[in-house]
């Protein structure tokens, strides 16, 4: 196992990879910028780097900064949590070629999957079912239309580079597609500096369900169950649940192996997902691989006991797994719902700011990776996720309950959170009667206002509050200590 | 007393009476409650109304406060209340020609320090009173010649606290 480690990235997924390594006994490197010197990854890792200005293109996404602060460090092997560098093959092959070790696939991998193309075409190739469609890039407007009449409309024209959302048309008829083609292609051109493009089919009702997988360098590959994804904003997850409510265990069976099938056929080692879409039918396909730990992992690892983030040193390390296919179990149900800051009023818009007080849920299986604490700055320079609230129960109905009740208990003051929102969407019927496709959002909870089903109470509060004198019993900022004037100790007094 | 508290953008009439030390009785839409209040920390009271607990998390002050009760959140002011900088519009041709404190205050925060420029309307200071925090604005374009007080200064009304060269060209105004 590796002396220490660097882990190049912040927030909360900074600290689960920093939590997992104490307890390993792995010393840890954090990085950080200008934004993050009192963030907790830096205040609980061994040591930590400055990266400089808050920018991520200076900071977090900058490869000399931590290939240097790999350097400084002597650490032996980067973590680069989700996000920022964690699927820049670039990133991934000069770690490699510096003589340390990448926690992921080897970057050859994480190239080779991150061009949709390409993994479409690994993927057929090692018998993993693929949407119909295209396996080369097609600028050719005609041979485009030809092949969209061939696999049946709607289609989706999408970048080979593509994520994020970006570069991707929903293509209705054949006389759209011209016009979509050259949009997508654009779109894709100037964010991913590639305007390859191509066309496959689209399913306006699935499901977006993907499989945890697990490959060690000796030839071993396991996965560990699913989970579903489908409640998503802007294209973003935020609801994710395992096990999934459409699953059967043949299904998983199948899709098991498929998601394994995909692991060798791309000569995956590490922890990876294997993102399916599911149709009404109950027919997948593969859509593409996240060479990365995700921002979902933990649902995994309460239901299946299997400390991931762990695994991921040992893989590296050069051990074997240690664990097979059929000891993998799943028990209970698990629900993650991801907390930014952002308001779902405003269509999710970001509301970083300073958190004035922040009180975590807590309890029998619920489990808080966050990255936050009072008096924290949630910086506006990065995704303004503030944790992750995860439970486990013994079933789904017990599981989102407790999920519930935690999201109620969970105190944020500073900064506006979805978690009304989510309680709405846990409460709902169609969530509880298990009706989750992707547009599950739009199509239950488009013009959602909170309930305010404590309206009365939140008056009375105010006034209370006011009547109180809380506000006033603030203590004064250290070491300036200073007469109270008349103005201070007044009052309130109303007439 | 009544409050006219604001909610969502609608304005709710609150009638209070105080019934002894820590006990109210609240009328809001005609119904009557009596409340118990007590607090329990720095944002956190806890409120018995018609004998049922409620757990709160506040924080704020009279011109706003965020409340949280049970994973909602709330927003609500007091329509009333002296100088809401979250609901009064601050008219930038009607501000003072001096950077003052209107009241007896305490620095918050200095924007700007000696050499600055600045533009009509921007924000130099914030000082606190009566715990209200009011933005002192620059009443023309400038350049900063000197500034008079520091974070945790108390300060008076008519006490200039930072000294601004006027533009000679500064678009033709005259405050």
């Amino acid at each position: 196992m590796f002396k220490k480690i660097l882990v190049a990235n912040r927030g909360e997924i900074a600290r689960r990879v920093i939590h997992a390594c104490r307890e390993m006994g792995v010393e840890t490197a954090a990085v950080y910028s200008e934004a993050d010197e009192k963030a907790l990854h830096v205040l609980e890792a061994s040591e930590a780097v400055s990266l400089g200005p808050s920018e991520p293109s200076q900071s977090y996404l900058n490869i000399d900064k931590i290939v240097e602060a790999v350097k400084k460090t002597g650490a032996e092997a980067v973590h680069p949590g989700y996000g920022f560098l964690a699927e820049n093959a670039r990133f991934a092959k000069r770690i490699e070629e510096e003589g340390v070790v990448f926690i992921g696939p080897p970057s050859a991998v994480i190239r080779d999957l991150g061009d949709k193309i390409v993994a479409r075409r690994i993927m057929k190739d090692g018998g993993v079912p693929i949407t119909p469609g295209m396996i080369e890039p097609g600028p050719d407007p005609a041979r485009v239309a030809a092949e969209a009449d061939k696999i049946g409309y709607p289609v989706l024209i999408k970048a080979a580079a593509g994520g994020g959302g970006k570069g991707i048309r929903i293509v209705n008829s054949g006389g759209e597609i011209a016009d979509a083609l050259a949009g997508a292609s654009s779109e894709a051109k100037s964010a991913f500096g590639d305007g390859s493009v191509y066309v496959e089919k689209f399913f306006p009702k699935a499901r977006h369900i993907e499989f945890q997988i697990l490959a060690d360098s000796h030839g071993n590959a396991i996965h560990l169950w699913e989970r579903e994804c489908s409640i998503q904003r802007r294209h973003q997850k935020i609801i994710e649940e395992s096990p999934a409510n459409v699953m059967t265990p043949e299904l998983r069976e199948k899709m098991g192996q498929a998601a394994v099938a995909a692991a060798r056929a791309s000569g995956y080692v590490n922890a990876g997902t294997v993102e399916f879409l599911v149709d009404e039918k109950g027919d997948f396909y593969f859509l593409e691989v996240n060479t990365r730990l995700q921002v979902e992992h933990p649902v995994t690892e309460m239901i299946t006991g299997i400390d991931i983030v762990r695994k991921q040193l040992e893989i590296a390390s050069g051990e074997k797994l240690g664990i097979r296919q059929e000891d993998v179990m799943g028990r209970g149900h698990a629900i993650e719902c991801r907390l930014y800051a952002e308001d779902p009023r405003s269509d999710f818009m970001p509301s970083p700011g300073k958190i004035k007080y922040y009180k975590e849920p807590a309890g029998p299986g619920v489990r808080v990776d966050g990255g936050v604490y009072s008096g924290f700055e949630v910086p506006v320079d990065y995704d303004p996720i503030v944790s992750k609230l995860i439970v486990h129960g013994e079933d789904r109905d017990k599981a989102i309950a407790r999920m519930i009740k935690a999201l109620g208990d969970y105190v944020v003051l500073g900064v506006t959170t979805p978690i009304p929102f989510m309680i709405d969407v846990l409460n709902s019927e169609a969530f509880r009667g298990g009706d989750i496709f992707t547009d599950f959002i739009p199509r239950h909870f488009a013009d959602w206002k909170p309930a305010n089903r404590n309206k009365r109470e939140a008056l009375i509060a105010f006034v209370a509050d006011e009547l109180s004198g809380r506000a006033s019993k603030k203590p004064i900022a250290a070491g300036k200590s200073r007469v109270p004037s008349p103005f201070d100790t007044l009052g309130n007094w109303r007439l | 007393m009544e409050y006219n508290l604001i909610l969502d953008g609608e304005t709710a009439p609150v009638e209070v009476e105080t019934e002894g030390e820590g006990k109210i009785s609240v009328t809001i839409d005609g119904v009557k409650s009596d409340v118990a209040y007590s607090v329990i920390g720095e944002h956190r009271i806890r409120l018995v109304i018609e004998g049922k607990a409620v757990d709160v998390f506040v924080t704020g002050d009279s011109s706003g406060k965020s409340i949280l009760i049970g994973g909602e959140s709330f927003l609500v002011a007091d329509k009333d209340a002296a100088g809401q900088p979250s609901f009064r519009k601050v008219a930038v041709g009607s501000l003072p020609d001096v950077v003052t404190a209107p009241i007896p205050s305490v620095v918050v925060s200095v924007a700007v320090s000696e050499g600055d420029r600045v533009d009509k309307g921007q924000a130099v200071m914030v000082v606190s009173a009566m715990k209200m925090e009011t933005t002192l604005r620059a009443p023309y374009s400038g350049t900063v010649i000197r500034v008079n007080a520091g974070e945790g200064d108390k300060v008076m009304p008519g006490h200039v606290l930072v000294d601004i060269e006027r533009d000679e060209d500064g678009e033709g105004e005259h405050v």
